[in-house]
């Protein structure tokens, strides 16, 4: 298949990691953080991470959406869904996410009506075809989902459907950057930068990691060879100490990014002044409320929700995890009482956390001690 | 079971769907991927889409022509 063959093609990746080992300077240890979900499942799929030498350490960022929600907002689309007459629908990942008394499934087995949509414009269609029911749609994601949330809501507008609205948790991307970027915790030498996430924003965004904290930047593609690629560009930025942002994945990113998809995301979104990211604590303007222009669509107007702040459970290690502090496999419950079948953190739900990518390949039992 | 065969979670669009335009049906395209799932996709964001073209679709909206 066009784009996916070529970019799989083994004694490429071999040739390409051998140019990475030439790459990197002996002694020195390099951490990259792969910002995105998607590179995180891709890396473990392919084994990429087998290919690299013993000093190149992948970091798993804050890039999944699912893995990054608090118990307190899964509360409210809980609180929601159980109102008398509502349709309550999300995507196929959220309604397993942990809340503090269940989850979305759990709810749905209790009697309200919670639907798996693939996108809001099949919730739209539901509440087309069901004009007597409030439809809500649990919006979330990054700056990929915003703009078919930003779209569904226009044409909800567009088409007086009053009894559909929206409960908004889509986040963006940068902020989270700049408060990992500003952790003690971690030190990190390059970013792999998000692929699909850029053709919205393009690369632009991401110009003040080399500029402000001196670090480079590769935006890439989600095959094999794209991520081997761009591990080499930036080893080979940094060999050179060059501090930029470059684009691995021209093939489809943009380096301004989609404008329409911009435009129609400005219109119908704002700023949150701030929101709660699970591990990483309040970031401000990190998250997308309804603007005002369409506040009449926001569930969380329409309907009362408990706003209340709930902590993670205990045993759950997801915040180190998401902040690159530790390993997947360090976690206490890794593999044992939290698994993708029974998650107690968001990480080990959503295929596109780390830890279910590293638990579903196979790589929960890495380094540990065989008695 | 979440009833979703997706391999890759479809709530973040890092990994978009290539889908094949099949028709052109007013505001939306009928749009085919490699796996035989037709999906009417939102072509609002991406310029002057013709039948035969190959988009990246997330989410049901095509965000770029590849």
């Amino acid at each position: 298949m066009k784009f996916v063959d070529e970019f799989r093609d083994g004694e490429l990746g071999r040739a390409v990691a051998a140019q990475i080992l030439g790459a990197v300077e002996p002694g020195r240890h390099y951490k990259l953080m792969e910002v995105c979900g998607g590179h995180t499942h891709s890396i473990y799929r392919y084994g990429v991470d087998d290919l690299l030498p013993d000093n190149v350490e992948l970091v798993h960022g804050p890039g999944c959406p699912v893995c990054v929600i608090p118990m307190g907002r899964v509360d409210d689309g809980i609180a929601i869904a159980r109102e008398e007459g509502v349709i309550f629908t999300c995507f196929g990942d959220m309604l397993r996410v942990p809340g503090s008394n269940g989850t979305l499934l759990d709810a749905k087995a209790e009697g309200a009506d919670v639907r798996m949509v693939y996108s809001p414009l099949d919730a739209l269609r539901i509440a087309r075809a069901e004009p007597e029911r409030e439809v809500v749609f649990f919006a979330i994601g990054f700056e990929t989902t915003a703009p078919s949330t930003a779209l569904t809501l226009k044409r909800a507008r567009a088409e007086g459907l009053g009894n559909f609205s929206c409960m908004c948790n889509h986040v963006t991307i940068v902020p989270p950057l700049r408060a990992l970027l500003d952790s003690p915790d971690l030190r990190l030498d390059g970013f792999i930068g998000p692929g699909h996430v850029s053709t919205v924003v393009g690369a632009r965004p991401f110009e003040f990691i080399p500029a402000d904290y001196g670090r480079p930047v590769v935006i890439a593609g989600f095959e094999p060879l794209d991520l081997l690629q761009a591990i080499h560009m930036i080893l080979v930025q940094l060999r050179e100490g060059r501090r930029e942002v470059e684009n691995q994945y021209t093939r489809v990113v943009p380096y301004d990014g989609n404008p329409a998809a911009l435009r129609a995301m400005a219109e119908v979104f704002a700023l949150r002044p701030h929101f709660e990211w699970r591990g990483l604590g309040f970031i401000s303007q990190s998250a997308l409320r309804l603007s005002d222009a369409y506040a009449d669509l926001d569930a969380e107007r329409r309907f009362s929700v408990p706003g209340v702040r709930v902590a993670d459970p205990k045993a759950c290690q997801c915040g180190e995890v998401l902040k690159g502090v530790i390993k997947p496999w360090e976690c206490k419950v890794f593999g044992t009482a939290c698994t993708p079948e029974h998650a107690i953190g968001t990480c080990m739900v959503s295929p596109e956390g780390a830890c279910a990518a590293y638990y579903n390949y196979g790589r929960f039992a890495r380094d540990r001690v065989v008695a | 079971m979440t009833g979703c065969d997706h391999d890759v979670c479809i709530t973040c669009g890092d990994v978009g769907v290539e889908m094949r335009v099949v028709r052109l049906d007013g505001d939306l395209a009928v749009c085919e991927a490699a796996d035989g799932d037709v999906r009417a996709v939102e072509v609002a964001l991406v310029d002057g889409v013709a039948e035969g073209e190959t988009l990246l679709v997330h989410a049901d909206v095509a965000l770029v022509r590849l």
